[in-house]
């Protein structure tokens, strides 16, 4: 767009133009400008310099040679005249004192105007009169004079305006005033100059085509100045229409530069057409008739010679609508989605994009640029004849050149015939820097095809510009650009495009001298399939690599062999003397697993076996694949390791030994094979034994082979189980092979294997010793005995895990919760029997943690045999699983060695306690609370308060092997002082020898319990047992079970039934019934009593009575058996009508054993005689 | 006068008119945008070129297949339209359920949408019996003779039926 004048390229502005009273000039100026539309003004000073607008001035300062009798089409500066220098309105500023003034300033105002009217009569120019007035002096002007100067002006009283400048708000009116004058009388003038071009235009009233074309130029530029865009439009077409019929038809102006002058002419029109439809929105119309400029005039090429101008032209066009649809974008986007889905079948989305014609653009100039050179190839020989064409210019006519012939002071303009134009045009187009405005025009593609995601059209203008760098030698401009096409045409497959590309890439090295990147793209080159396209056809212009062919990249093949083999006996051309390999440029080239040069040398390496044992042979298949056309014939072949020591080399016995062999480790393992040859797309399979020395990871790393004495190709080794395909021969037809023979291993073989650890000789034993007891410290030795290797460094880990698998508390847990939660928990390691106890015990147990300890193991030598304990506590009964594993190794920095054992422990409670309460035999307090309770919520027993009780304490072993007990007590609770609240005796004092209790077996203890203080709830304490294993070494332990509660509760009535011990048949003897009211208040109790058949008796038998507050009531029967043996006694039943509350002595209290006679009783000894009292409470 | 300019015309347009209204070039495109079938039916040396635009009118069926929106009433149907407009080609495309393309390059530039359509539809159920051989590995490239064979039979009576 650049390439057009400014006129051209912005719409016109109208002009007017102001003479005299300059200092107002400046106010106008700006005011005018500022309008909407703006308008131009053109200021004169004074009325002397009114001439510049006269119609004729021009015309002397060019006079027209006298040979010059042809025309153009338009006149170049014609716009420009008309922008800056014709004015539509001319407004003569006076000042009122001149016209009110003396009769000589009057006369001057005429004369001024009569000249002023003579100047603009000749172009119909407008004129306005303007006269400035001050403020305060309004008036002073006389109606007369204001006529007589509207007759001198010959205008209508509205176009004789005042302008008062010495007032803001006044000043502001008049300016307004003139401005809408101005714009009025401009359309004005404008229309009328249009529509005189108009009607010559209808009446045909034009000699030639030319002028046809000039008016409607005309006139469409004159609508423009009015703003009438449709009208514009529409003359522009139709000169544009009269200038295309113009090209078979004229004869004016020789052959060449008629046509260059109707091209340049059309590209005015069009570049006016297109701004107009893209500024109005019409993009759809715009692309349209941008299809047909370029359909029209494509083909009008002009004689060879210079049919650069053609395409530099046609480039032009398409630069020049690529910036104009950039311009319009915002617009466009609006409306691109509705216009689009009506022109898809016409046009292509592309259509809308300037990336389109950038590229075209740029095409053409490429067009031009060859063009040009054969042009300047052919005009070499007339070159001498330059100076010719040094004078030539342009003319007055857009598209015209003639020859400026300087003679004396005027020069005169000759036109010139086509052999001096062509001449011309071609010293003006070797100037021209075409290369870097094609690169240029490309970039400007490429980032707008980018911008829009189309990667594969920026990819092509990106190939277009690389190419452009090689022609302009440009190689590591060209060779960059090239590199990034790559990875495109290589993923998706397109073999054809990346053979184009892939050549220009080599001759790039070679031009820049990498031999390493020949090397490497002369491999790629000859490993592509070609062979699949070469059966479809043949391709040509394929850049610098030729045709893809099978002779082609066998050629190549050789080429890069011959190289690298340093064969002396091929003669190297001067293009590749560079592209040497030698002692002095050793190559080497590195393929990953990503490497575009996979297809070159693939490796594929499996271990037979996933997990070997250190030592012990394994079979390794190694597999390589080449898509090289022809067989290549490998020298040598490392296979790297990450265990160097493995790493070993095979030998081709074929080749002699290379200098390169020479220099390796001198006990690397070296084998040798027969022939060592890869033909194209057939693997090659070497199978080799290879031990490993250390545990761990055993990889193959790299296979580097050597071709020749200096080069090198270093593959990375692939596993066969996830090879990925070879890009480009995936897409290919071909049959494929798997690597290995096995399909087991093809399929899942791996380039990795592990290496397992040697086999522990060292014994780990753990002394079980059956379960464990709650409560007890539970020792469990753990015994090591070295059987064939000494234990360096050893480490005992321990570990121990709930057997339903859950870790019992990881550290970091048992750091938070409190030790009551620890079900299990180690305690420590001990009795470590080395001969140094003191040291060892520092150092041996180094972490002890609730469930896990880290033990350091002595040195210990073959034989020797190290022993501890583990100290585990049970808090409650659960299963645990007990890990122990040794870790060592056999010589000191060797690797380590594992040994690993478990054991399942059941912690088991040892004792089952167990308790009663009881009431006293035959005596029995009313507690309200057992009338009350219902069936379900008494769990707390109640005791009577003040009375004693009887508790039964009872433990039983529910282990599988002996207790014996060391002591059994109640212990008070820290807290509670039960001195206060109740009293507990035992009956029997502590044992002097523990007993023993074999399992399942009951031991009990009876205590008596007095409630002294009546508390809701009395806290018994514990039961605290001390009990041990049965067998010397074990150390007591304390089993502590808490009581439960009770509730203490005051009986108001206490029964108790009196009887002897036993009867005699025959003999009487007294029962009482006690009713003892310890309330103050009087009880009515009722009674009744039951007769039994085996008694005569005597006393009350069924009565009502009342108890004295804080008294007795004493029933008293006399009873004689009638019969002998377990009698039950008469049944006395007792209610107290207070508390409704019945009571009836159990079946055991009313039971008497009656003798037929009286019995002797032995009592001598003391001690059984209490042992028997003990028997007696207790009842059976 | 100007008939001479005919004669001075570049070789390229008398080539066109010798090549005029025919189908230059045919492609079958894979999934990854890979050629899985190309072939050129043209004289001169510009093979490479007609690789070219259809390598790059590929992006234009990616555009059309990831904007369906944009081409409204063509939702679901298989034959992609123009799709990209060079000086001398015109393109168009289809594109198949399984997600496969067939690009087509002619130099007719008035050529009928209907007349695509229809060529598209024999070259389709041509592709269908090629890729149908058991013995073709589908996403490899089409090596059939019998499909190339029928293939140029396709084009050749695409351009008589055109031009006659």
């Amino acid at each position: 767009m650049e390439n057009y004048t400014e006129a051209l390229r912005t719409p016109p502005v109208t002009l007017v133009s102001i003479v005299g009273h300059q200092d107002l000039h400046a106010t106008i100026s700006t005011h005018l400008h500022s309008q909407q539309p703006p308008i131009n003004t053109l200021a004169l000073p004074d009325f002397s310099k009114i001439s510049v607008i006269a119609k004729n001035t021009k015309e002397n300062e060019n006079p027209l040679p006298a040979g010059y009798t042809s025309s153009g089409i338009l006149k170049r500066d014609w716009l420009m005249k008309h922008r800056t220098r014709v004015p539509a309105v001319v407004a003569a500023l006076f000042d009122s004192d001149q016209l009110s003034g003396d009769p000589a300033q009057w006369l001057q105002v005429c004369t001024d105007l009569e000249n002023l009217k003579a100047v603009i009569r000749g172009r119909n120019i407008k004129l306005l009169v303007v006269v400035v007035v001050r403020f305060n002096s309004k008036d002073s002007i006389t109606e007369d004079r204001m006529i007589a100067l509207r007759k001198r002006a010959e205008l209508d009283a509205k176009y004789v305006i005042t302008f008062i400048p010495d007032d803001a708000s006044e000043l502001n009116q008049s300016l307004n005033r003139l401005g809408n004058t101005f714009a009025e009388l401009a359309v004005t003038f404008y229309r009328d100059e249009g529509r005189r071009v108009k009607m010559r235009l209808e009446k045909k009233n034009y000699g030639s085509i030319e002028y046809n074309i000039r008016y409607c130029f005309k006139v469409a530029i004159y609508a423009e100045f009015r703003r009438d865009w449709v009208e514009a439009l529409r003359m522009y077409e139709d000169g544009y229409h009269a200038l295309r019929e113009m090209i078979g038809t004229s004869t004016r102006l020789p052959a060449v530069q008629r046509l260059v002058e109707i091209k340049m002419v059309a590209e005015q029109f069009h570049f006016k057409i297109s701004t107009l439809l893209l500024h109005g929105g019409k993009i759809v119309e715009a692309i349209k008739w941008f299809r047909q400029h370029d359909a029209s005039y494509k083909k009008l090429t002009g004689p060879p010679e210079v049919s650069f101008l053609h395409w530099d032209w046609l480039s032009r066009q398409f630069l020049v609508f690529a910036e104009l649809l950039e311009s319009s974008n915002p617009t466009m986007q609006n409306n691109s989605s509705p216009t689009l889905s009506v022109a898809d079948r016409t046009s292509s989305v592309w259509e809308f994009y300037a990336a389109y014609y950038y590229q075209f653009a740029a095409q053409f100039l490429k067009e031009k640029k060859t063009s040009i050179e054969i042009a300047l190839s052919m005009s070499d020989a007339s070159s001498e004849t330059d100076d010719t064409s040094d004078s030539v210019v342009p003319s007055l006519y857009v598209g015209q050149f003639v020859r400026l012939l300087e003679l004396g002071d005027t020069s005169v303009m000759q036109l010139i015939t086509d052999e001096v134009y062509i001449r011309f045009a071609l010293a003006e187009g070797k100037r021209s820097r075409d290369s870097i405005k094609i690169t240029g025009l490309l970039k400007k593609s490429y980032e707008a095809y980018h911008n829009l995601k189309a990667q594969r059209a920026a990819a092509f203008c990106m190939l277009l510009m690389a190419k452009e760098y090689f022609a302009s030698s440009e190689y590591s401009n060209a060779k960059n650009h090239f590199d990034k096409l790559t990875s495109l045409y290589r993923q998706e497959g397109w073999v054809t495009l990346l053979w184009e590309v892939l050549g220009y890439l080599r001759e790039c090295s070679r031009k820049l001298g990498s031999a390493q990147d020949f090397i490497a793209y002369s491999l790629e080159m000859a490993a592509l399939p070609v062979s699949s396209i070469t059966s479809l056809q043949s391709l040509k212009d394929c850049g610098p690599a030729g045709s893809p062919s099978l002779q082609q990249v066998e050629i190549i093949h050789k080429e890069v062999f011959a190289i690298v083999r340093e064969e002396s006996g091929v003669i190297l051309n001067e293009e590749n003397m560079d592209m040497k390999v030698n002692s002095d440029h050793p190559l080497h080239l590195e393929i990953d697993l990503v490497s575009p040069l996979r297809v070159v040398l693939l490796t594929s390496v499996a271990f037979h076996e996933q997990i070997v044992k250190p030592h012990a042979p394994t079979l390794i298949t190694l597999s390589l694949l080449s898509q090289l056309p022809s067989p290549i014939e490998i020298d040598q072949l490392e296979i790297q390791f990450n265990q160097s020591e493995c790493n070993f080399i095979i030998v081709n016995a074929q080749r002699p030994r290379s200098s390169a062999i020479s220099h390796i480790h001198p006990d690397r393992r070296v084998e040798t094979v027969p022939i060592l040859e890869l033909s194209t797309n057939k693997w090659l399979r070497l199978t080799y034994n290879i031990k490993s020395v250390n545990s761990g990871k055993l990889e193959c790393t790299y296979v580097i082979a050597r071709i020749g004495p200096h080069f090198s190709i270093c593959c990375g080794a692939e596993s066969p189980a996830n090879m990925h395909d070879l890009p480009l021969w995936k897409f290919e037809d071909r049959f494929e092979a798997s690597p290995t023979k096995d399909p087991a291993i093809a399929f899942s073989g791996m380039k990795v294997t592990q290496v397992e650890e040697p086999d522990p000789q060292v014994e780990l034993k753990l002394g079980s010793v059956g379960p464990a007891l709650v409560g007890e410290n539970f020792l469990l030795p753990v015994t090591l005995t070295s059987k064939g290797h000494s234990v360096h460094s050893g480490e005992l880990k321990i570990n121990l895990v709930d057997t339903r698998g859950v870790g019992l508390l990881s550290p970091r847990e048992a750091e938070l919760s409190s030790n009551d939660n620890l079900h299990v928990e180690l305690l420590g390691v001990s009795g470590a029997e080395t001969e140094d106890d003191s040291q060892g015990a520092n150092d041996s147990i180094r972490k002890i943690h609730h469930s896990f300890g880290l033990v350091s193991v002595p040195f210990l030598n073959v034989g020797d045999s190290w022993s501890c304990n583990l100290e585990i506590r049970w808090h409650r009964p659960k299963p645990i699983m007990l890990y122990v594993s040794l870790g060592y190794s056999p010589n000191s920095g060797a690797n380590k060695v594992h040994v690993h054992k478990s054991l399942q422990i059941e912690g088991k409670t040892p004792v089952v306690i167990s308790h009663r309460l009881m009431l006293p035999f035959r005596r029995d307090p009313l507690l309200l609370s057992r009338i009350k309770r219902t069936p379900d919520s008494g769990q707390t027993a109640s005791l009577p308060v003040n009375e004693t009780s009887i508790l039964v304490v009872s433990a039983t072993n529910c282990t599988e092997v002996p207790l014996r007990l060391l002591s059994m007590s109640i212990e008070p609770e820290d807290d509670v002082t039960p001195k206060n609240t109740c009293t507990i005796q035992s009956g029997v004092h502590d044992f002097d020898n523990p007993t023993l209790l074999v399992p399942g077996e009951e031991f009990k203890k009876v205590f008596s319990v007095k409630p002294e203080s009546n508390v809701s709830k009395l806290n018994m304490g514990s039961v605290c047992l001390r009990w041990r294993r049965d067998h010397r070494s074990s150390k007591p332990v304390l089993t502590k079970q808490i009581l439960p509660d009770v509730k203490v509760e005051f009986p108001p009535l206490i029964v108790s039934l009196e009887c002897p011990p036993h009867g005699v048949l025959g003999e009487p003897f007294t029962y009482f019934a006690r009713i003892h009211n310890q309330t103050k208040l009087l009880q009515e109790v009722k009674f009744s009593l039951s007769d039994s058949q085996s008694f005569v008796l005597s006393g009350p038998h069924n009565n009502t009575t009342f108890v004295l507050p804080l008294s007795e009531h004493i029933l008293s029967y006399k009873l004689v058996p009638l019969s002998s043996g377990s009698l039950q006694l008469p049944r006395v039943t007792i209610t107290s009508v207070r508390y409704s509350a019945g009571f009836q002595p159990t079946l055991a209290a009313s039971t008497i054993f009656v003798f037929p006679s009286k019995p002797q009783f032995q009592l001598t000894d003391t001690e059984t005689e209490k042992n028997s009292v003990v028997a007696e409470q207790i009842p059976a | 006068m100007f008939n001479s300019q005919a004669k001075f015309g570049s070789t390229e347009s008398a080539n066109l008119s010798v090549t005029e209204k025919m189908i230059v070039c045919i492609a079958v495109v894979g999934h990854q945008n890979n050629p899985l079938y190309i072939q050129s039916f043209t004289e001169a040396d510009d093979a490479l070129k007609l690789h070219h635009i259809v390598h790059c009118s590929l992006d234009v069926v990616d555009e059309r297949v990831n904007n369906p929106k944009k081409s409204g009433p063509m939702l679901n149907e298989t034959f992609l339209g123009l799709l990209y407009p060079t000086e001398n080609y015109k393109v168009y495309g289809y594109l198949t359920n399984t997600k496969v393309k067939f690009i087509l390059v002619t130099t007719d530039l008035d050529v009928r949408d209907a007349d695509v359509r229809n060529f598209f539809r024999r070259f389709h159920s041509a592709y269908l019996d090629a890729v149908s051989n058991p013995f073709h590995v589908p996403g490899k490239k089409i090596t059939s003779k019998t499909f190339a064979e029928r293939v140029s039979t396709i084009v050749k009576s695409f351009s008589f039926n055109t031009t006659g």
